[in-house]
Protein backbone atom coordinates (compact mmCIF):
# COMPACT_ATOMS: atom_id res chain seq x y z
CA UNK A 1 0.00 0.00 0.00
CA UNK A 2 1.43 3.10 -0.79
CA UNK A 3 1.30 6.66 1.31
CA UNK A 4 -0.47 9.27 0.31
CA UNK A 5 2.13 11.83 0.24
CA UNK A 6 1.32 15.23 1.93
CA UNK A 7 0.92 17.78 -0.75
CA UNK A 8 3.73 21.13 -0.83
CA UNK A 9 2.53 24.00 0.93
CA UNK A 10 3.70 26.50 -1.79
CA UNK A 11 3.63 26.39 -5.11
CA UNK A 12 6.57 25.30 -7.22
CA UNK A 13 7.63 27.67 -9.17
CA UNK A 14 8.15 25.08 -11.68
CA UNK A 15 4.22 24.99 -12.43
CA UNK A 16 5.22 28.78 -13.96
CA UNK A 17 7.39 27.55 -16.90
CA UNK A 18 5.48 24.20 -17.64
CA UNK A 19 4.95 24.27 -21.49
CA UNK A 20 2.08 25.61 -22.86
CA UNK A 21 -0.90 23.45 -24.47
CA UNK A 22 -0.80 21.81 -28.07
CA UNK A 23 -3.10 23.62 -30.08
CA UNK A 24 -2.30 23.89 -33.62
CA UNK A 25 -5.85 24.82 -35.06
CA UNK A 26 -5.32 28.25 -32.74
CA UNK A 27 -6.92 31.16 -34.52
CA UNK A 28 -4.57 34.16 -34.87
CA UNK A 29 -5.00 36.39 -31.77
CA UNK A 30 -4.45 40.04 -31.91
CA UNK A 31 -1.44 40.27 -30.52
CA UNK A 32 0.27 38.69 -33.48
CA UNK A 33 -1.44 40.65 -35.76
CA UNK A 34 -0.56 43.89 -34.01
CA UNK A 35 3.23 43.10 -33.22
CA UNK A 36 3.63 42.09 -36.78
CA UNK A 37 1.72 45.31 -38.28
CA UNK A 38 4.53 47.10 -35.33
CA UNK A 39 7.18 45.73 -36.26
CA UNK A 40 6.33 46.39 -39.94
CA UNK A 41 5.57 50.01 -38.72
CA UNK A 42 9.48 50.14 -37.65
CA UNK A 43 10.35 49.15 -41.11
CA UNK A 44 9.01 51.71 -42.54
CA UNK A 45 10.76 54.27 -40.22
CA UNK A 46 13.85 52.52 -41.17
CA UNK A 47 13.53 53.19 -44.95
CA UNK A 48 12.44 56.86 -44.47
CA UNK A 49 15.59 57.19 -42.05
CA UNK A 50 17.72 55.87 -44.79
CA UNK A 51 16.27 57.97 -47.23
CA UNK A 52 16.41 61.11 -45.04
CA UNK A 53 20.38 60.19 -44.55
CA UNK A 54 20.95 59.90 -48.27
CA UNK A 55 19.26 63.42 -49.01
CA UNK A 56 21.40 64.90 -46.70
CA UNK A 57 24.60 63.26 -47.03
CA UNK A 58 26.46 66.14 -47.45
CA UNK A 59 25.27 68.37 -44.69
CA UNK A 60 25.94 64.36 -42.33
CA UNK A 61 29.81 64.18 -44.47
CA UNK A 62 30.94 67.62 -43.64
CA UNK A 63 29.75 66.61 -39.72
CA UNK A 64 31.80 64.04 -40.03
CA UNK A 65 34.44 65.68 -41.19
CA UNK A 66 35.20 68.02 -38.27
CA UNK A 67 34.32 65.21 -35.91
CA UNK A 68 37.70 63.70 -37.24
CA UNK A 69 39.65 66.86 -37.01
CA UNK A 70 38.95 68.40 -40.61
CA UNK A 71 40.31 65.63 -41.91
CA UNK A 72 39.20 66.02 -45.66
CA UNK A 73 37.46 63.22 -47.80
CA UNK A 74 37.40 62.64 -51.03
CA UNK A 75 33.98 62.29 -53.03
CA UNK A 76 34.84 59.05 -53.06
CA UNK A 77 35.30 57.78 -50.16
CA UNK A 78 32.16 59.77 -49.44
CA UNK A 79 29.69 58.12 -52.28
CA UNK A 80 31.46 54.46 -50.57
CA UNK A 81 30.64 55.35 -47.13
CA UNK A 82 26.72 56.29 -48.00
CA UNK A 83 26.70 53.60 -50.20
CA UNK A 84 27.71 50.88 -46.95
CA UNK A 85 25.61 52.62 -44.57
CA UNK A 86 22.96 52.31 -47.23
CA UNK A 87 23.36 48.57 -48.10
CA UNK A 88 23.93 47.51 -44.67
CA UNK A 89 20.93 49.81 -43.03
CA UNK A 90 18.81 48.19 -46.16
CA UNK A 91 19.50 44.39 -45.21
CA UNK A 92 18.82 45.03 -42.00
CA UNK A 93 15.26 46.73 -42.63
CA UNK A 94 14.41 44.68 -45.34
CA UNK A 95 15.50 41.66 -42.71
CA UNK A 96 13.21 42.96 -39.96
CA UNK A 97 10.08 42.91 -42.71
CA UNK A 98 11.08 39.64 -43.48
CA UNK A 99 10.90 38.96 -39.63
CA UNK A 100 7.35 40.49 -39.49
CA UNK A 101 5.96 38.30 -42.28
CA UNK A 102 7.67 35.05 -40.45
CA UNK A 103 6.00 36.15 -36.75
CA UNK A 104 2.75 36.80 -38.13
CA UNK A 105 2.97 32.67 -39.72
CA UNK A 106 3.45 32.61 -35.93
CA UNK A 107 7.40 31.27 -35.93
CA UNK A 108 8.51 31.60 -32.52
CA UNK A 109 12.62 32.14 -32.95
CA UNK A 110 11.12 35.44 -35.51
CA UNK A 111 9.51 36.44 -32.38
CA UNK A 112 12.18 35.91 -30.07
CA UNK A 113 14.67 37.46 -32.49
CA UNK A 114 12.77 40.60 -32.89
CA UNK A 115 12.02 40.68 -28.83
CA UNK A 116 15.93 40.09 -28.11
CA UNK A 117 16.52 43.33 -30.64
CA UNK A 118 13.90 45.43 -28.45
CA UNK A 119 15.64 44.74 -25.36
CA UNK A 120 19.13 45.82 -26.52
CA UNK A 121 17.05 48.61 -28.00
CA UNK A 122 15.62 49.26 -24.93
CA UNK A 123 18.40 49.22 -22.32
CA UNK A 124 20.64 51.17 -24.92
CA UNK A 125 18.03 53.89 -24.81
CA UNK A 126 17.39 53.44 -20.98
CA UNK A 127 20.75 53.92 -19.75
CA UNK A 128 21.62 57.23 -22.33
CA UNK A 129 18.80 58.66 -20.75
CA UNK A 130 19.53 57.80 -16.94
CA UNK A 131 22.96 57.77 -17.13
CA UNK A 132 23.90 60.48 -19.68
CA UNK A 133 20.86 62.69 -19.23
CA UNK A 134 19.74 62.43 -22.54
CA UNK A 135 16.17 63.84 -23.57
CA UNK A 136 13.88 61.43 -24.52
CA UNK A 137 11.09 63.72 -26.64
CA UNK A 138 8.61 63.34 -29.21
CA UNK A 139 10.74 65.39 -31.95
CA UNK A 140 13.79 63.14 -30.70
CA UNK A 141 13.67 59.25 -30.25
CA UNK A 142 10.38 58.83 -27.94
CA UNK A 143 8.48 58.04 -31.09
CA UNK A 144 10.94 55.04 -31.86
CA UNK A 145 11.42 53.93 -28.21
CA UNK A 146 7.65 53.60 -28.00
CA UNK A 147 7.30 51.72 -31.24
CA UNK A 148 9.79 49.29 -29.53
CA UNK A 149 8.03 49.08 -26.01
CA UNK A 150 4.99 48.21 -27.89
CA UNK A 151 6.45 45.51 -29.71
CA UNK A 152 8.29 43.89 -26.83
CA UNK A 153 4.43 44.14 -25.48
CA UNK A 154 2.35 42.81 -27.60
CA UNK A 155 5.19 39.93 -28.74
CA UNK A 156 5.11 39.06 -25.29
CA UNK A 157 2.03 38.74 -24.04
CA UNK A 158 0.45 35.75 -22.92
CA UNK A 159 -1.60 35.22 -26.62
CA UNK A 160 1.31 35.84 -28.61
CA UNK A 161 3.40 33.08 -27.11
CA UNK A 162 0.87 31.03 -26.60
CA UNK A 163 0.22 31.17 -31.01
CA UNK A 164 3.89 31.19 -31.65
CA UNK A 165 4.05 27.53 -29.29
CA UNK A 166 0.58 25.93 -30.93
CA UNK A 167 3.04 23.68 -32.68
CA UNK A 168 5.40 22.38 -30.01
CA UNK A 169 4.38 19.01 -28.53
CA UNK A 170 4.79 19.67 -24.65
CA UNK B 1 -0.43 2.12 -18.90
CA UNK B 2 1.40 2.91 -21.56
CA UNK B 3 -0.25 6.22 -21.41
CA UNK B 4 0.84 7.12 -17.82
CA UNK B 5 4.53 6.16 -18.95
CA UNK B 6 4.61 9.03 -21.25
CA UNK B 7 3.27 11.14 -19.01
CA UNK B 8 5.82 10.26 -16.93
CA UNK B 9 9.04 11.35 -19.09
CA UNK B 10 7.24 14.43 -20.29
CA UNK B 11 9.27 17.02 -19.55
CA UNK B 12 7.94 19.38 -16.66
CA UNK B 13 9.56 22.98 -17.72
CA UNK B 14 10.27 24.50 -20.59
CA UNK B 15 13.11 26.79 -21.71
CA UNK B 16 11.05 28.66 -24.07
CA UNK B 17 8.60 29.32 -21.74
CA UNK B 18 10.98 30.46 -19.23
CA UNK B 19 12.71 32.51 -21.59
CA UNK B 20 8.88 34.04 -22.50
CA UNK B 21 8.40 35.27 -18.77
CA UNK B 22 11.85 37.25 -19.10
CA UNK B 23 10.09 39.09 -21.86
CA UNK B 24 7.02 39.36 -20.80
CA UNK B 25 8.43 41.06 -17.08
CA UNK B 26 11.11 43.09 -18.93
CA UNK B 27 8.00 44.44 -21.77
CA UNK B 28 6.30 45.45 -17.83
CA UNK B 29 8.59 47.29 -16.94
CA UNK B 30 9.47 48.98 -20.05
CA UNK B 31 6.30 49.80 -20.24
CA UNK B 32 6.64 51.56 -17.19
CA UNK B 33 9.00 53.88 -17.87
CA UNK B 34 6.86 54.87 -21.17
CA UNK B 35 4.34 55.85 -19.31
CA UNK B 36 6.21 58.00 -17.18
CA UNK B 37 7.92 59.69 -20.44
CA UNK B 38 4.38 60.03 -21.70
CA UNK B 39 3.49 61.65 -18.64
CA UNK B 40 6.30 64.26 -18.32
CA UNK B 41 6.34 65.07 -22.54
CA UNK B 42 2.22 65.81 -21.75
CA UNK B 43 3.06 68.99 -19.70
CA UNK B 44 5.83 70.08 -21.97
CA UNK B 45 3.98 70.03 -25.17
CA UNK B 46 1.24 72.65 -24.08
CA UNK B 47 -2.03 72.39 -25.99
CA UNK B 48 -0.86 69.11 -27.63
CA UNK B 49 -0.75 67.52 -23.94
CA UNK B 50 -4.55 66.98 -24.42
CA UNK B 51 -3.89 64.51 -26.88
CA UNK B 52 -0.61 63.40 -25.23
CA UNK B 53 -2.38 62.58 -22.33
CA UNK B 54 -5.35 60.32 -23.48
CA UNK B 55 -2.75 58.25 -25.19
CA UNK B 56 -0.90 58.53 -21.52
CA UNK B 57 -4.35 56.88 -20.07
CA UNK B 58 -4.34 54.24 -23.08
CA UNK B 59 -0.86 52.80 -22.28
CA UNK B 60 -1.58 53.08 -18.97
CA UNK B 61 -4.96 51.21 -18.14
CA UNK B 62 -4.46 48.86 -21.51
CA UNK B 63 -1.28 48.25 -21.75
CA UNK B 64 0.79 48.93 -18.20
CA UNK B 65 -1.70 48.10 -15.51
CA UNK B 66 -2.89 44.90 -17.33
CA UNK B 67 0.95 43.53 -17.01
CA UNK B 68 1.06 44.91 -13.68
CA UNK B 69 -1.74 42.89 -12.12
CA UNK B 70 -1.20 39.80 -14.61
CA UNK B 71 2.67 39.64 -13.02
CA UNK B 72 1.43 39.73 -9.31
CA UNK B 73 -1.35 37.66 -9.60
CA UNK B 74 0.74 34.94 -11.12
CA UNK B 75 2.43 35.27 -7.53
CA UNK B 76 -0.49 35.92 -5.14
CA UNK B 77 -3.33 34.46 -6.35
CA UNK B 78 -3.96 30.72 -6.05
CA UNK B 79 -4.81 28.77 -9.39
CA UNK B 80 -7.46 26.16 -7.73
CA UNK B 81 -11.18 26.61 -7.51
CA UNK B 82 -12.45 29.28 -5.35
CA UNK B 83 -15.49 29.80 -6.28
CA UNK B 84 -14.67 33.15 -8.24
CA UNK B 85 -13.81 33.16 -11.70
CA UNK B 86 -10.31 35.21 -13.01
CA UNK B 87 -10.17 38.07 -15.74
CA UNK B 88 -7.47 37.78 -18.40
CA UNK B 89 -5.09 39.90 -16.44
CA UNK B 90 -5.69 37.58 -13.57
CA UNK B 91 -7.51 39.36 -11.09
CA UNK B 92 -10.91 38.12 -9.40
CA UNK B 93 -13.83 38.14 -11.78
CA UNK B 94 -17.08 37.41 -11.19
CA UNK B 95 -18.26 34.78 -8.24
CA UNK B 96 -19.34 31.79 -9.94
CA UNK B 97 -22.93 30.56 -8.68
CA UNK B 98 -24.02 28.01 -10.69
CA UNK B 99 -23.67 24.89 -11.71
CA UNK B 100 -25.69 22.65 -14.33
CA UNK B 101 -25.44 18.80 -14.98
CA UNK B 102 -26.27 17.19 -18.16
CA UNK B 103 -24.78 17.88 -22.01
CA UNK B 104 -23.75 21.08 -23.46
CA UNK B 105 -26.70 21.24 -26.21
CA UNK B 106 -29.21 20.19 -23.44
CA UNK B 107 -27.81 23.43 -21.57
CA UNK B 108 -27.79 25.77 -24.32
CA UNK B 109 -32.09 24.16 -25.85
CA UNK B 110 -32.87 24.79 -22.47
CA UNK B 111 -31.23 28.31 -22.75
CA UNK B 112 -32.60 29.17 -25.79
CA UNK B 113 -36.52 28.12 -25.04
CA UNK B 114 -36.50 30.29 -21.92
CA UNK B 115 -35.63 34.04 -23.85
CA UNK B 116 -31.66 33.28 -23.87
CA UNK B 117 -29.28 34.26 -27.01
CA UNK B 118 -25.88 32.72 -27.50
CA UNK B 119 -23.45 35.77 -27.21
CA UNK B 120 -21.01 36.09 -30.31
CA UNK B 121 -17.20 35.40 -30.01
CA UNK B 122 -15.40 38.22 -29.47
CA UNK B 123 -14.31 39.80 -32.53
CA UNK B 124 -13.30 42.87 -34.16
CA UNK B 125 -16.55 43.40 -36.03
CA UNK B 126 -18.60 41.66 -32.78
CA UNK B 127 -16.28 44.38 -30.83
CA UNK B 128 -17.02 47.89 -32.96
CA UNK B 129 -20.41 46.45 -33.13
CA UNK B 130 -21.41 46.78 -29.28
CA UNK B 131 -19.80 50.16 -29.26
CA UNK B 132 -21.58 51.68 -31.53
CA UNK B 133 -24.84 50.20 -30.93
CA UNK B 134 -24.12 51.20 -26.79
CA UNK B 135 -23.30 54.52 -28.42
CA UNK B 136 -26.44 54.60 -30.67
CA UNK B 137 -28.99 52.82 -28.38
CA UNK B 138 -29.74 50.19 -30.95
CA UNK B 139 -30.61 46.31 -30.05
CA UNK B 140 -27.69 43.62 -30.38
CA UNK B 141 -28.97 40.97 -28.26
CA UNK B 142 -26.14 38.70 -29.48
CA UNK B 143 -23.62 41.03 -28.08
CA UNK B 144 -20.33 39.22 -27.35
CA UNK B 145 -19.48 39.27 -23.45
CA UNK B 146 -15.68 39.61 -22.09
CA UNK B 147 -13.53 36.74 -21.69
CA UNK B 148 -13.80 35.02 -17.76
CA UNK B 149 -11.18 32.60 -16.99
CA UNK B 150 -11.59 29.04 -14.73
CA UNK B 151 -9.92 26.38 -14.40
CA UNK B 152 -7.27 28.03 -16.55
CA UNK B 153 -9.74 28.20 -19.55
CA UNK B 154 -12.26 30.71 -20.99
CA UNK B 155 -15.53 30.02 -20.56
CA UNK B 156 -17.25 27.65 -23.57
CA UNK B 157 -20.13 29.71 -23.55
CA UNK B 158 -22.15 32.52 -22.55
CA UNK B 159 -25.75 33.33 -22.90
CA UNK B 160 -27.39 37.04 -22.33
CA UNK B 161 -30.49 38.67 -22.50
CA UNK B 162 -30.50 42.22 -23.33
CA UNK B 163 -32.82 44.73 -21.83
CA UNK B 164 -34.58 47.66 -23.13
CA UNK B 165 -32.86 46.82 -26.17
CA UNK B 166 -29.41 48.63 -25.17
CA UNK B 167 -26.30 46.25 -24.99
CA UNK B 168 -25.60 48.52 -22.03
CA UNK B 169 -27.53 46.67 -20.03
CA UNK B 170 -28.12 42.91 -19.39
CA UNK B 171 -28.03 39.66 -18.27
CA UNK B 172 -25.78 37.19 -18.99
CA UNK B 173 -24.09 33.86 -17.76
CA UNK B 174 -20.88 32.14 -18.46
CA UNK B 175 -20.64 28.21 -18.93
CA UNK B 176 -16.88 26.08 -18.10
CA UNK B 177 -17.27 22.91 -18.61
CA UNK B 178 -15.58 20.76 -15.58
CA UNK B 179 -12.60 18.71 -15.85
CA UNK B 180 -13.00 15.43 -16.08
CA UNK B 181 -13.81 13.65 -12.79
CA UNK B 182 -13.42 17.15 -11.15
CA UNK B 183 -15.76 16.96 -7.73
CA UNK B 184 -16.94 20.66 -5.85
CA UNK B 185 -15.20 21.43 -2.62
CA UNK B 186 -17.46 18.87 -0.48
CA UNK B 187 -17.76 16.12 -2.75
CA UNK B 188 -20.43 17.13 -5.66
CA UNK B 189 -20.07 16.21 -8.92
CA UNK B 190 -21.61 18.32 -11.21
CA UNK B 191 -20.71 18.80 -15.25
CA UNK B 192 -20.80 22.47 -15.61
CA UNK B 193 -20.21 25.39 -13.54
CA UNK B 194 -21.41 29.16 -14.77
CA UNK B 195 -20.73 32.51 -13.40
CA UNK B 196 -24.21 34.54 -13.90
CA UNK B 197 -24.50 38.68 -13.09
CA UNK B 198 -26.64 41.86 -14.61
CA UNK B 199 -24.41 44.55 -16.40
CA UNK B 200 -26.18 47.51 -15.25
CA UNK B 201 -24.46 50.58 -16.99
CA UNK B 202 -20.99 50.87 -19.08
CA UNK B 203 -18.28 53.02 -17.10
CA UNK B 204 -14.83 53.67 -15.95
CA UNK B 205 -13.78 50.64 -13.25
CA UNK B 206 -11.78 52.51 -11.11
CA UNK B 207 -9.60 49.60 -10.74
CA UNK B 208 -8.09 49.19 -13.97
CA UNK B 209 -8.86 52.08 -15.42
CA UNK B 210 -10.79 50.27 -18.52
CA UNK B 211 -14.29 51.11 -19.91
CA UNK B 212 -16.05 48.61 -18.85
CA UNK B 213 -19.80 46.92 -17.88
CA UNK B 214 -20.53 47.88 -14.12
CA UNK B 215 -22.34 44.89 -12.42
CA UNK B 216 -25.14 44.68 -10.31
CA UNK B 217 -24.10 43.79 -6.80
CA UNK B 218 -26.77 41.62 -5.66
CA UNK B 219 -25.37 38.95 -7.76
CA UNK B 220 -28.01 36.41 -6.00
CA UNK B 221 -30.74 38.04 -8.04
CA UNK B 222 -28.84 37.48 -11.32
CA UNK B 223 -28.65 33.92 -9.95
CA UNK B 224 -32.04 33.44 -9.33
CA UNK B 225 -33.51 34.98 -12.59
CA UNK B 226 -31.32 32.51 -14.61
CA UNK B 227 -32.46 29.32 -12.37
CA UNK B 228 -36.40 30.89 -12.37
CA UNK B 229 -36.32 31.55 -16.27
CA UNK B 230 -35.01 27.97 -16.98
CA UNK B 231 -37.68 26.53 -14.90
CA UNK B 232 -40.45 28.81 -15.86
CA UNK B 233 -39.68 27.43 -20.00
CA UNK B 234 -39.27 23.96 -19.04
CA UNK B 235 -40.86 22.19 -15.76
CA UNK B 236 -39.02 19.41 -15.91
CA UNK B 237 -35.46 20.65 -14.73
CA UNK B 238 -34.66 19.92 -11.28
CA UNK B 239 -33.26 22.12 -9.20
CA UNK B 240 -30.69 20.81 -6.03
CA UNK B 241 -29.23 23.83 -3.87
CA UNK B 242 -26.34 23.39 -1.97
CA UNK B 243 -26.75 25.58 0.96
CA UNK B 244 -24.04 27.97 2.04
CA UNK B 245 -21.72 26.51 -0.35
CA UNK B 246 -19.54 29.32 0.28
CA UNK B 247 -19.92 31.92 2.81
CA UNK B 248 -22.46 34.69 2.66
CA UNK B 249 -19.07 37.27 1.65
CA UNK B 250 -18.86 40.75 0.28
CA UNK B 251 -16.10 41.43 -2.22
CA UNK B 252 -15.30 43.10 -5.24
CA UNK B 253 -14.92 41.57 -8.37
CA UNK B 254 -11.73 42.58 -11.01
CA UNK B 255 -13.44 45.83 -11.95
CA UNK B 256 -14.00 47.17 -8.78
CA UNK B 257 -17.44 46.13 -8.49
CA UNK B 258 -19.00 45.64 -5.17
CA UNK B 259 -20.55 41.84 -4.86
CA UNK B 260 -22.53 40.47 -2.89
CA UNK B 261 -24.41 37.11 -2.22
CA UNK B 262 -25.53 34.52 0.52
CA UNK B 263 -23.44 31.90 -0.54
CA UNK B 264 -26.12 29.40 -1.87
CA UNK B 265 -24.73 27.37 -5.37
CA UNK B 266 -28.14 25.84 -7.10
CA UNK B 267 -27.45 22.99 -8.95
CA UNK B 268 -29.47 22.99 -12.05
CA UNK B 269 -30.05 19.35 -13.79
CA UNK B 270 -31.23 19.89 -17.55
CA UNK B 271 -30.22 15.92 -18.79
CA UNK B 272 -34.03 14.95 -17.47
CA UNK B 273 -35.16 17.57 -20.57
CA UNK B 274 -35.95 15.50 -23.73
CA UNK B 275 -33.49 17.97 -26.29
CA UNK B 276 -35.38 19.71 -29.01
CA UNK B 277 -38.39 19.11 -28.03
CA UNK B 278 -39.41 21.78 -25.90
CA UNK B 279 -37.58 24.42 -27.78
CA UNK B 280 -39.30 24.65 -30.51
CA UNK B 281 -43.20 26.03 -28.91
CA UNK B 282 -41.32 27.68 -26.26
CA UNK B 283 -39.13 29.68 -27.79
CA UNK B 284 -41.92 31.42 -29.25
CA UNK B 285 -43.22 32.95 -25.60
CA UNK B 286 -43.90 35.82 -25.14
CA UNK B 287 -40.22 37.98 -24.61
CA UNK B 288 -41.78 40.56 -22.71
CA UNK B 289 -41.70 38.31 -19.62
CA UNK B 290 -38.02 38.70 -19.38
CA UNK B 291 -38.18 42.19 -17.86
CA UNK B 292 -35.27 43.94 -15.84
CA UNK B 293 -36.42 42.95 -12.29
CA UNK B 294 -37.94 40.04 -13.44
CA UNK B 295 -35.51 37.91 -11.35
CA UNK B 296 -38.23 35.56 -9.33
Amino acid sequence: MTRPTKRAAFESPVDLVRPVGYDPDMPRPAAISAGAALVMLRVLAGFLWLMALAFNWDVIANDVEIALGDVKLTDGAKTVGLAAILIVGGTATLAEGVLAVLIYRGMNWARVIVMVYAVASISAAFTTWWVGGQDIRIDTTLLTLSLDILVLLALSSRQAAAYAHRRHLP
Amino acid sequence: MERSASRGRRRRYSIGVALDWFFFVFAGLASIWLAYLGFTETFRVGWWGIPFGILFWVVLAYLLLPRLHRILTTIYVPDYFIGRTRTSDGLLGDPVNLAFRGAADEIETALSASGWRRADPVTLGSSWRIITSTLTRRSYDEAPVSPLFLFGRQQDFAYQQEVDGNPAQRHHVRFWKCPDGWLLPGGTRVDWLAAGTFDTAVGLSLFTLQVTHRIDADTDIERDHIVGSLVAAEPAIRIDVIKDFSSGYHARNGGGDSIRTDGDLPIVDVSFVPAGVSAAPAASADPAGIAPGGAS
